[in-house]
């Protein structure tokens, strides 16, 4: 049999990681704790370890800045979140951050070691990985699938349930590549050409990833007659995408939407989730500058820096 | 909250007015941030900051602070509403951090009128007197989040009175002899619609609220949604009791979260209170409502379209009959009404069919709301009685064109309506005459157009939105509307042919007559009434390669008219591609070679001197006859 792996509970309650342990050296996993961030980047600096089993909300260090620092310094080294507060932002937060998975608090021995064994296996599968194993794991890793298996179990006996499950897990991926799409179909037992022809119906759903920040363009009558053109080719320009594409940077992605219905402000820019009204080529450059000030510069080749020089 | 009982409502609304009514000795003001989304986007958060602060600041304690939903004037939000004890309200508009400090400390502690940022009083300002307000009777008077002030403002009321002291037929007289229409956009009568369903027998049954307003343009529905939700709801339950069905959906866009949030507070708490789900009212009656979210296709707001879309599955049209009081949602009998249909319901219920008769027409009775937008100066929502001229909301309501420009179309109805020229402005505001027109009511979006607006690149830009929206079932939409819209990129790009006039008549007609739903039924709207009204504009762009509006960039030369320039740089400024040389206070001239037709100098200058002219123009402008924008040639000839 493999060795098995190396394991670092790290909790500022001892209770936790105490009963972890037992669960956990039953099955003969090694395993450790630490009582918190500072502690447990202590010992993971030591070596020995393949995975951390890591609290959020801790004094001092929390599990946030540990886990990014376990990226940063320790990329083997998997991760996998004990939390008591699985709010969408932190949850959220901790997925960008690439963790496997997580364990709600308090939890069940028999949560405990299904969450560890997949994640064993993760770890073990990690290294000698096919391309397109590798691409799949990379827009889909496990901490997902495991969250979006709960939306469908949560939906699945809804009627209609098609819709919300792929807007929730659009949520939760950013976007919906085929991947997605068959564990949907088969969660929800409905073809996967059906769960498809719904995903490219809608505009809404997307199978392409999007940027880290989503500039979504009025496309109205009123923002029409009000020069809402004007702006986005500009921002065309700037950006050098079009509607539905992403900048190679993967920074932003540019949308394209029906009517906001925020008219009175009309031309209107959805910037994330602030609306910007009586947008000019010249402000909604502006706006996007804030985010990646080379943006502004790429805009000078149009132009734009010069005008925005001789105006100020 | 406990369950509530008929009675317990005469009391909350007591309590409420007794506490909240400004009086000596209780509170003495009520100041009122008004945050819609146009209001939070205009930065109505920061106005809301600063009063908190300025309040707490100085330690007033009689001072109610409230936020409610948009005021109307989206135009010059954030908007704040003052009231002062024995002063009548003050609006105070395009507010920031300081006015609002300026006004705690003038108005709310001086009692001095700030009157350098308040809008004149209601009857002085004709954007707020022609309104008649009934379906945003709540909207931006009251805290869209607290159930207690919707029942102080007479809420539930109608819901009880439906619950208990009517039967169904009774329910659904009222609202047939009221003459109320779908305000959905084809106006079909809903009392109808009930009786149809009412008359289906059936186990379950589903009232049903369309609220994914589509029409680029309108928002209303959008409005009333954040604003008043519970009136949307309390119209439900009174329609489904008049139809006989227990279960409901909301369905909503996911373009607008704010709405989402608020209805889902609302039916959280309604039902919490025992006036949705079980026993409403301890009346007997069960209704259960949930907010289903829409995905992004407008032709879901086509009733057969927006039941398969609640099904999970693509949102395609299918043909009638059966119709959805048959067969509708999960093939159960169901009715969908409008967001702002169900809105009234309420009202109609409590004050009777005659009174709704007041306003409006025989045949289109009562109020509609319409999203004035576009290139009027008072931009919003303004609510009128049926039957009034266009051009009286356009120029009275709307104060006319911003920056003195000239009118020249209003578009009504969005992507199924039409152009409406200055001649027309006298129509009156009802569903069959605005049709007569070639426009439809619709869903009450009103995008006022300028000069500036060249009208084969509005029909262009209708037609890029139906052909992509078009769910591709039938043919005739589906490769029709493709077809339309390439011909009309050809004329904008330079490439029409004189023929083309008339195949686009044919062929729009031909969609019109065999397509599958309203959505192809009525794509060719916006081709067909701008070719009846506009059509010199479609000509002077194919024969003589020149769009008189300086929009279509291939069919334009920009140059400047030595006689009016002046050398004032403005143009030279703002070019951005750097086309246009001359030394100050001398003559300025566009280089052909580098300009990109973007027309910014055009805007720009204030002499007008900058022209239009046919793409590939050379010569001396003065010598093309009608070489100016119309505006000048009125001057000129005057």
């Amino acid at each position: 049999m493999a060795k098995k792996p190396g394991i670092l509970i790290v909790d500022d309650e001892a209770v936790v990681i105490k009963s972890a342990e037992r669960v956990l050296k039953s099955e003969g996993y090694r395993v450790e704790g630490a009582l918190g961030g500072r502690e447990a980047i202590m010992k993971i600096e030591q070596g020995g370890y393949d995975l951390v089993f890591t609290d959020l909300k801790m004094p001092e260090v929390d599990g946030i800045t540990l886990i990014r620092w376990i990226k940063k310094s320790k990329p083997s080294i998997g991760i996998v979140i004990i939390t008591g507060y699985p709010s969408q932002d932190t949850i959220k937060e901790a997925l960008e951050l690439g963790i496997i998975d997580y364990v709600p608090k308090p939890f069940t021995p028999s949560v405990l070691l299904d969450v560890t064994e997949r994640a064993a296996e993760w770890i073990k599968g990690k290294k000698p990985e096919k391309p397109e194993e590798k691409k799949v794991k990379e827009e889909f890793p496990p901490a997902m699938e495991a969250e979006l298996e709960r939306v469908i179990a949560d939906l699945r006996r809804k009627q209609g349930a098609l819709i919300p499950v792929l807007q929730r897990a659009q949520e939760i991926v950013g976007y919906l590549p085929p991947v997605v799409q068959k564990k949907i179909s088969k969660g929800l037992n409905i073809p996967v050409a059906e769960v498809h022809s719904v995903v490219s119906f809608y505009s809404f759903f997307t199978m392409k990833p999007r940027g880290d920040h989503n500039i979504r363009v009025c496309l109205g009558t009123a923002c029409y007659v009000r020069g809402i053109e004007g702006v986005l080719s500009k921002i065309k320009d700037a950006l050098k995408i079009d509607i539905g594409e992403t900048t190679e940077n993967k920074k932003f992605s540019l949308e394209g939407v029906r009517c906001l219905g925020a008219c009175g402000l009309a031309p209107v820019m959805v910037l994330d989730q602030e609306t910007h009204g009586a947008m000019t080529p010249k402000k909604a450059l502006e706006i996007i500058g804030q985010y990646e000030p080379a943006m502004l510069e790429a805009a000078s080749a149009s132009g734009m820096e010069e005008m925005a020089e001789r105006e100020g | 909250m406990n369950k509530l009982k008929i009675e317990d409502l005469q009391n909350i609304r007591e309590k409420n007015k007794a506490e909240f009514a400004l009086r000596e000795g209780g509170y003495k003001a009520k100041v009122t941030v008004h945050m819609g989304t146009c209001g939070i986007a205009a930065g109505a958060r920061s106005v809301m900051d600063a009063l908190t602060g300025e309040i707490t600041k100085n330690n007033i304690k009689d001072v109610i602070i409230a936020s409610s939903g948009c005021a109307g004037l989206c135009g010059k939000e954030p908007i704040a509403t003052v009231e002062l004890l024995g002063q009548s309200p003050v609006k105070y508009c395009d507010l920031d951090k300081d006015k609002m400090q300026k006004i705690v400390a003038e108005h709310i502690i001086g009692g001095k009128v700030v009157e350098d940022y308040a809008l004149p009083k209601k009857d002085d300002m004709p954007f707020f007197k022609n309104q008649e307000l009934r379906v945003l009777r709540n909207v931006g008077f009251m805290d869209p989040e607290s159930l207690e002030e919707y029942i102080a403002r007479d809420g539930y009321q109608a819901a009880a009175k439906a619950l208990t002291q009517m039967t169904q037929e009774e329910v659904i007289k009222v609202i047939k002899d009221s003459g109320l229409r779908g305000r959905g956009g084809a106006g079909f009568p809903t009392g109808l619609k009930w009786e149809f369903a009412s008359k289906v027998k059936s186990d379950i049954k589903y009232m049903l609220c369309n609220g994914d307003e589509g029409d680029p343009g309108a928002f209303m529905d959008r409005s009333v949604m954040e604003a008043d939700p519970y009136s949307v709801i309390e119209g439900m339950i009174i329609g489904a009791k008049a139809i006989g069905a227990h279960y409901g959906y909301i369905y909503v866009r996911a373009e607008y979260p704010l709405a989402v949030k608020r209805l889902q507070m609302a039916i959280d708490h309604a039902t919490e209170a025992g006036l949705l789900g079980k026993n409403i009212l301890d009346t007997g009656f069960d209704f259960e409502l949930a907010i289903y979210l829409g995905a992004g296709a407008f032709v879901c707001g086509e009733e057969t379209a927006l039941m398969r879309s609640l099904e999970g599955k693509r949102g395609m049209p299918r043909p009638r009959p059966p119709f959805p009081a048959h067969k509708g949602l999960w093939d159960k009998p169901s009715v969908l009404n409008n967001v702002e249909t169900l809105a009234q319901i309420a009202p109609i219920i409590i004050n009777g069919s005659d009174w709704y008769r007041s306003f409006g027409t025989e045949k289109s009775a009562g109020t509609k709301v319409f999203a004035l937008t576009g290139a009027v100066n008072n931009v919003g929502l303004v609510e009128v009685p049926m039957g009034i001229p266009l051009r009286t909301i356009i120029y009275d309501i709307g104060g006319g064109i911003r920056k003195g420009r000239k009118f020249k179309a209003v578009q009504m109805g969005g992507p199924s309506g039409g152009c409406i020229p200055e001649g027309l402005l006298e129509t009156p505001v009802t569903y069959e005459d605005i049709v007569a027109t070639g426009a439809i009511v619709g869903s009450g979006g009103m995008v006022v157009m300028d000069e500036n607006t060249c009208m084969v690149g509005t029909a262009k830009f209708f037609l890029e939105f139906t052909a992509d929206e078009s769910c591709g079932k039938c043919t005739p939409c589906r490769v029709g509307t493709k077809i339309l819209l390439d011909m009309l990129t050809d004329i904008t790009e330079g490439r029409g042919k004189e023929e083309d006039i008339d195949t686009l008549l044919d062929l729009g007609r031909d969609i019109i007559a065999t397509s599958l739903c309203g959505l192809g039924q009525t794509a060719p709207n916006p081709v067909l009434t701008t070719i009846k009204y506009f059509r010199d504009e479609y000509e002077s762009h194919i024969k003589h390669n020149w769009c008189k509006a300086g929009v279509c960039r291939n069919l334009t030369t920009f140059m400047i008219d030595e006689k009016l320039c002046k050398g004032c740089g403005a143009c030279l400024r703002a070019c951005p591609s750097k086309a246009i040389t001359g030394e100050k206070k001398k003559l300025h001239k566009i280089i052909q070679e580098l300009c990109v037709h973007c027309r910014t100098c055009y805007e720009a200058c204030k002499f007008k001197s900058i022209k239009i002219l046919p793409a590939k123009f050379e010569g001396d402008p003065s010598e093309l006859v009608g070489a100016t924008t119309e505006t000048e040639t009125k001057k000129g000839e005057a």
